[in-house]
């Protein structure tokens, strides 16, 4: 019985506490924004009120957000452009990654290494180039300038993450099939891809999650109102001078969150093995 | 050019011999007529202003003159950044709104509009001469001045009152004295000391100056703010930050301000006309007891943040004389009166025909805003525009001298931390 009692305190000081403490920092900020999202102008000025609870909860901002401002057409483009170019860097990604991973050819270092440098470059020194190609290439004011640029990010991150999960697939496996008369190709889509459906996983939902947040060439290539993805949107519409629209900018962060959260809450187990295997293992 | 092939050797003369003929005579050189324009500018403040340019200002220009003119609206803070963009590679809008000193950043990317400046200047009553403080470079205008965005010094008259102050206070010294007798009641003075963009500047550099200290002289040379001028000024914010402020402005950004004093917190800041607005909408029996008034008196007098809001054509235009006429046609009073109107004074037009305009008595208490544009200058004031005027107010020089002194720095050390980084600053450009 006492076993017991020590046992069961043991696991909350070492196991529920700190699982508590961890849960409250990672959904502290979503109840922050759901709270605010919900809150009156006067009630979220109130120094009267207690801020943690909400006392005359409205739907009001999102009323607005969705009638006043275009949200539902800057989701639509943000999940077009997150999902075309997170499926273009997740292909090219994995074509970049199985011969730096595999194979032994002169220039594999200088490769890998121009990857990361590339990785590296910041954004604002790519902008005016690429803004110079958007332009030429008649593509201002389009999703494609987009889908086009943001691959650029993209695929050398998932390059990265992809080459680390390749090394755990055992070699051995890859051999078996060339004996057996797989070309190197058909080892890969047969044999190396299907095994690395958590790597692609973590790959993707990093790279969906990056492409979906990404402002810098969202603002410079998207102006026009329609074809704006929800960052570039929200900010240009619901922050004006120095007064923000708290109550819509929350209701349109917290509503933003929800595809990435849907496709998180899917395969979150395979996201950790992805992780753990790119990571500990690559 | 290639001709087609049912084309006579008759026609080709015909259209040489026509064309010769239209040259020699003076005609017009034959170009495609423009079709449409785009004029870009950073979301207003205030939501109905970019409603009547797309809806009212666009359409009438269309019915007018058969042009199309496109409004492409950039998010706050976004602005340069696509003007940089724009101006980099010859292409995008054919015109745009500017602040600050672009107008010297830009100086080729830009058209000079001095004829039709010198027009509208004519018609419309003269311009200020703040106005051409941002946008004439090298003797030649590159923008339009449009307005300005004030800051004044936005106050609560019941707390005021309650301590004994019906008007605003006149100078710097009466405002401590106001502001410490304020906190002890409860209600703390709140100003900008932070990273933000407009709020910190708005009302440290009058400070500096009201006390006739500067930056760089006029030669845009010489560093001159290792002064007794300067020395004195900080100390008085050392003493207004410590004796009447609430502790956490020093990390303050433009938004921190609004929200203390709608949230109850502050009784007095410096701040475009933004509070007031907000006030009015959410807050109504706050509104009734806000006030706005002029920056205090210093030493050397009394100075005021210069923001304008101007309009520039991009040498990239396909049609410059099109976007000109354009410009000519949006300023005069039939078309910039409706437009300034909208906004009721938010933009603080740099046309002496609006001084005494109806837009003024539909909200008296932003009549002070008119009379700020007299004192009004640009950081780095009273050295020319320059590159080096943009990297000072990037690195907040003179931001962050007044701030350390706050934050318990010596005025010596912050006054010698601000002069060497100047002395780099205008050395390197």
């Amino acid at each position: 019985m006492t076993v017991e009692r020590r046992g069961w305190r043991v696991r909350l000081l070492t196991l529920w506490l700190p699982l508590a403490v961890a849960m409250f920092f990672a959904l502290f900020p979503f109840y922050w924004m759901a709270i605010t999202s919900l809150k009156t102008n006067q009630e979220l000025y109130s120094r009267k009120v207690m801020p943690l609870i909400v006392h005359n909860p409205t739907l009001k901002h999102y009323v607005d957000l969705l009638t006043e401002t275009s949200f539902l057409e800057w989701t639509w483009n943000t999940l077009l452009v997150a999902v075309i170019s997170t499926a273009i860097s997740l292909i090219l990604g994995a074509m970049l990654a199985y011969p730096l991973a595999r194979l032994r050819f002169a220039g594999a270092a200088m490769v890998s290494f121009a990857i990361a440098a590339t990785y590296l470059v910041p954004q604002p020194l790519l902008f005016v180039p690429l803004a110079d190609l958007i332009n030429r290439l008649g593509l201002n004011d389009t999703l494609t300038s987009v889908i086009l640029t943001y691959p650029t990010l993209l695929i050398p991150f998932c390059a990265w993450l992809l080459m680390g999960y390749f090394r755990t697939v055992p070699v051995e496996l890859e051999d078996a099939a060339r004996i057996d008369g797989a070309s190197r190709l058909q080892t890969l889509v047969r044999i190396v891809l299907p095994l690395c459906g958590p790597g692609f996983i973590s790959a993707g939902i990093f790279a969906f999650t990056l492409a979906q947040n990404e402002f810098l060439y969202a603002l410079i290539f998207l102006t026009k109102t329609e074809v704006r993805t929800v960052p570039v949107g929200a900010i240009a519409e619901l922050v004006r001078g120095d007064v923000f629209y708290w109550g819509q900018l929350m209701a349109a962060a917290l509503l933003g969150s929800i595809p990435v959260a849907i496709i998180y809450s899917f395969f979150v187990e395979h996201y950790v093995a992805g992780l753990t295997a790119g990571g500990v293992k690559g | 050019m290639a001709l087609g092939s049912r084309q006579s050797r008759r026609d080709v003369l015909k259209l040489t011999a026509y064309s010769t003929a239209g040259a020699l005579l003076g005609a017009p050189a034959v170009r495609a007529q423009t079709k449409s324009l785009t004029m870009m500018h950073e979301s207003s403040f205030v939501p109905p202003y970019d409603a009547f340019f797309k809806n009212k200002l666009a359409a009438a220009y269309e019915k007018e003159k058969g042009i199309k003119v496109n409004y492409e609206v950039v998010s706050v803070g976004s602005l340069l950044t696509r003007v940089t963009t724009a101006a980099e590679n010859a292409s995008g809008p054919d015109m745009t709104a500017i602040g600050f000193n672009w107008a010297f950043l830009f100086d080729d990317k830009f058209v000079d509009v001095s004829d039709i400046a010198a027009e509208i200047g004519k018609e419309s009553g003269g311009w200020y001469e703040s106005a051409q403080e941002s946008v004439v470079v090298n003797g030649k205008w590159k923008a339009i001045p449009f307005g300005n965005i004030g800051q004044l010094m936005n106050w609560r008259t019941d707390w005021f009152k309650q301590a004994g102050y019906d008007k605003f206070p006149e100078t710097w010294d009466e405002l401590l004295e106001a502001g410490i007798k304020l906190k002890k009641a409860g209600h703390p003075f709140g100003f900008e000391l932070g990273h933000g963009f407009g709020d910190n500047h708005g009302w440290l550099y009058p400070l500096l100056w009201s006390y006739g200290a500067r930056e760089v002289e006029a030669d845009g040379k010489t560093i001159v703010i290792d002064s007794d001028e300067t020395a004195r000024a900080v100390d008085y914010c050392r003493r207004l930050y410590k004796e009447t402020m609430v502790e956490d402005c020093l990390g303050w950004t433009d938004v921190n301000n609004n929200k203390a004093f709608l949230s109850e917190q502050i009784s007095c800041t410096n701040n475009a006309e933004s509070i007031l607005w907000a006030a009015k909408k959410d807050f109504p029996e706050m509104a009734k007891v806000i006030d706005q008034s002029e920056n205090p008196k210093g030493p050397k007098g009394r100075f005021h943040m210069l923001n304008p809001l101007c309009h520039s054509i991009f040498t990239h235009t396909k049609d410059q004389k099109a976007s000109k006429d354009f410009l000519r046609w949006l300023m005069a009073p039939a078309q910039a009166g409706p437009w300034l109107d909208i906004a009721v004074t938010y933009y603080q037009p740099f046309l002496h025909k609006y001084d005494d305009a109806p837009m003024w008595k539909v909200e008296p208490r932003n009549l002070p805003y008119r009379d700020a544009l007299k004192t009004a200058h640009l950081p780095g004031w009273p050295a020319p525009l320059s590159r080096a005027q943009s990297e000072s107010v990037a690195k907040f020089v003179v931001v962050d001298m007044f701030a350390k002194a706050c934050a318990g720095k010596s005025t010596k050390e912050v006054i010698a931390d601000a002069a060497a980084q100047l002395k780099q600053i205008y050395r390197a450009t």
